[in-house]
């Protein structure tokens, strides 16, 4: 015979956590200027700019957005129409709607980052590649570093998931508010600066379990320093009278990330579900092989030794079902020695 | 003193072809139930029963061969299964069809009936438990079938219909039944089509690949 039927306690599953560098170089941190932006790359930019990690020389790594930033505005303001005819509906508008239906699942409610912005107009969203985050953000990695150009007015964005006790949650799953700081802890100075906040609401939101990040343009607006901001605004929104222009808004976001001294870290969580088979071969079983180099074509072992001493060495476990067909197979890393008086336990691990 | 090592051997699965299919089918079919174990890629004419330093080092250049990846190729691995026989044999179970290539002609049909060479301490047998056939490319054949074992896993397997594009197929029997495709455009520019036809005997896990060439006549 040459199957043996496992049995169930031959079976474990096992669950684990697993965090790894979101980018597809491989790099936990994205530096600005390795932030690559063609146009030519980017399929929608009406809608969103796509950002490719770039190597030192600027040729692009990978063929794969690592994420794309777009701009949300409730009245369309900041892009053109789709149709003169029709006020208001234009691709901000749109990303607005789509975000808040995804985030509140409600459609009369608008973002709220707080005292002083409890119904934001207008969103910056940075939305992370699926194949970037794989099951979702890990909260206390992110850290954003944004610029104006002067680098003693840079932000330090991070999320406030270490600062936390509780977790909140909204329609989209967990959510933590961006703050100034590292590592998912708001900085002594973010703290003091209720005025700020107060008059413009916190940085935004970081929404892990759906791989966005909403940053709120009203807060990046203040002055830089003690009110906490970067001076940057989105080009005829946040104006008495909106009007309709092509600026692509979510270009000023970009480029607070593309600065020489800005980075983006980031880490993917997966769940990671494996399937342990533990394989248990006898000391009286598979002692022989069919191996055409150990036999005559007659079938006549080629070796005498080896009619009351067989050796064979194993180097193939093979996985099948009732029909036997092979469903899956694992190799071992260098050949097992079997005969009558070994035993071997190989565990075999299917990842899925 | 010393410590024993009592760790086990762990190694990473990786699906083959037919799993994957298997799995996408999403009909039960993907379901580890047994488990076997191949020797592929030892040669054991390196096996050296006069090496002066005894017989702790006969298998000393098999040990040291580092092995390959695990192809995904069903078809590809697994071929040369270890076995279980009683202490003392001196011969290995081996397959006869009573072809070493086969030839068919468009839509031609050929039945095959393996039988198992030194097995049970007989000359020559029909295996309790049939065959396993695989042919490579289920496209090459119009009808693919194994009749003469009647049991649920077999007759499941032998109603399986697999579509697409290069993907074997798998019956069970103790007659295995061949009918080659009438399919012209198969062929492209080509005036014949090749495949593999493999066959293990269920119970001594012995193994013969098979070549088909089909030559096409439907100018």
């Amino acid at each position: 015979m040459s199957f043996i039927n496992l049995a169930a306690t031959d079976f474990v599953v096992s669950n684990d956590g697993v965090t790894a560098p979101a980018w597809t170089d491989g790099n936990p941190s994205l530096g600005g200027l390795r932030m690559y932006t063609t146009p030519g790359y980017s399929v929608a930019p009406t809608f969103y700019t796509d950002v490719y990690v770039a190597n030192a020389d600027g040729s692009v790594t990978s063929s794969i957005p690592n994420f794309s930033v777009a701009y949300g505005h409730i009245s369309g303001s900041g892009a053109t129409l789709y149709n003169t005819l029709v006020p208001s509906a234009s691709a901000t508008r749109t990303v607005y709607n789509q975000f808040r239906n995804l985030v509140y699942a409600d459609e009369n409610t608008s973002f709220n980052f707080g005292t002083g912005n409890t119904s934001a107009e207008d969103i910056y969203v940075i939305n992370v590649n699926r194949a970037c985050y794989k099951e979702s953000l890990f909260p206390g990695t992110f850290n954003l570093r944004l610029s104006n150009g002067t680098a003693t007015e840079d932000l330090y964005l991070t999320n406030d998931s270490n600062d936390s006790t509780s977790i909140t949650y909204l329609d989209c799953g967990r959510v933590y508010n961006l703050v100034s700081g590292s590592n998912g802890y708001q900085s002594a100075n973010d703290k003091s600066r209720t005025n700020a906040n107060n008059v413009s609401g916190s940085y935004g939101l970081f929404l892990p379990d759906v791989g966005i990040i909403i940053v709120n343009p009203r807060r990046l607006s203040q002055t830089p320093g003690t009110a906490g901001g970067l001076g940057i605004n989105p080009v005829n929104a946040g104006t008495a009278s909106w009007t309709y222009d092509n600026t692509y808004n979510q270009q000023i976001l970009v480029g607070a990330m593309q600065k020489a001294n800005c980075y983006f870290n980031l880490n993917s969580y997966e769940t990671v579900s494996s399937d342990y088979v533990f394989v248990r071969v006898p000391n009286n079983q598979f002692n022989y092989t069919t191996n055409p180099s150990v036999i005559s074509g007659s079938g006549a072992l080629i070796y005498s030794t080896m009619i009351n001493n067989p050796q064979t060495y194993m180097t193939t476990v093979g996985l099948y079902n009732d029909n036997q067909e092979l469903l899956a197979v694992a190799k071992l890393s260098k050949p097992l020695v079997k005969d009558f008086t070994k035993e071997s336990l190989i565990q075999v691990k299917l990842n899925w | 003193m010393g410590f024993l090592n009592n760790t086990s051997v762990v190694v990473d699965a990786i699906l083959t072809r037919k799993g994957r299919e298997l799995l996408a089918r999403n009909d039960g079919s993907f379901r580890i139930t047994q488990f076997s174990l191949a020797d592929d890629e030892i040669d054991y004419t390196l096996y050296n029963p006069n090496h002066p330093s005894g017989s702790a080092f006969y298998g000393e250049a098999i040990e040291k061969m580092p092995v390959l990846e695990a192809f995904p190729d069903d078809t590809q691995i697994m071929k040369y299964k270890l076995i279980t026989l009683p202490r003392g044999t001196a011969k290995i179970p081996v397959l006869n069809v009573g072809y070493t290539n086969i030839s068919l002609k468009q839509g031609a049909s050929l039945a095959i009936t393996p039988q198992t060479l030194n097995y049970l301490g007989s000359n020559s047998t029909f295996e309790q438990s049939g065959y396993i056939a695989t042919i490579g490319d289920v496209r090459t054949m119009s009808s693919f079938t194994g009749v003469g074992v009647n049991t649920a896993a077999a007759a499941a397997l032998n109603t399986t219909t697999t579509t697409g594009t290069v993907v074997s197929q798998t019956v069970i029997g103790t007659t295995i039944n061949l009918t080659a495709t009438t399919v012209n455009t198969l062929f492209g520019s080509n005036t014949t089509l090749q495949t593999l036809l493999t066959i293990v005997g269920r119970d001594s896990g012995a193994r013969i690949s098979v070549p088909v060439t089909i030559t096409k006549t439907n100018l």
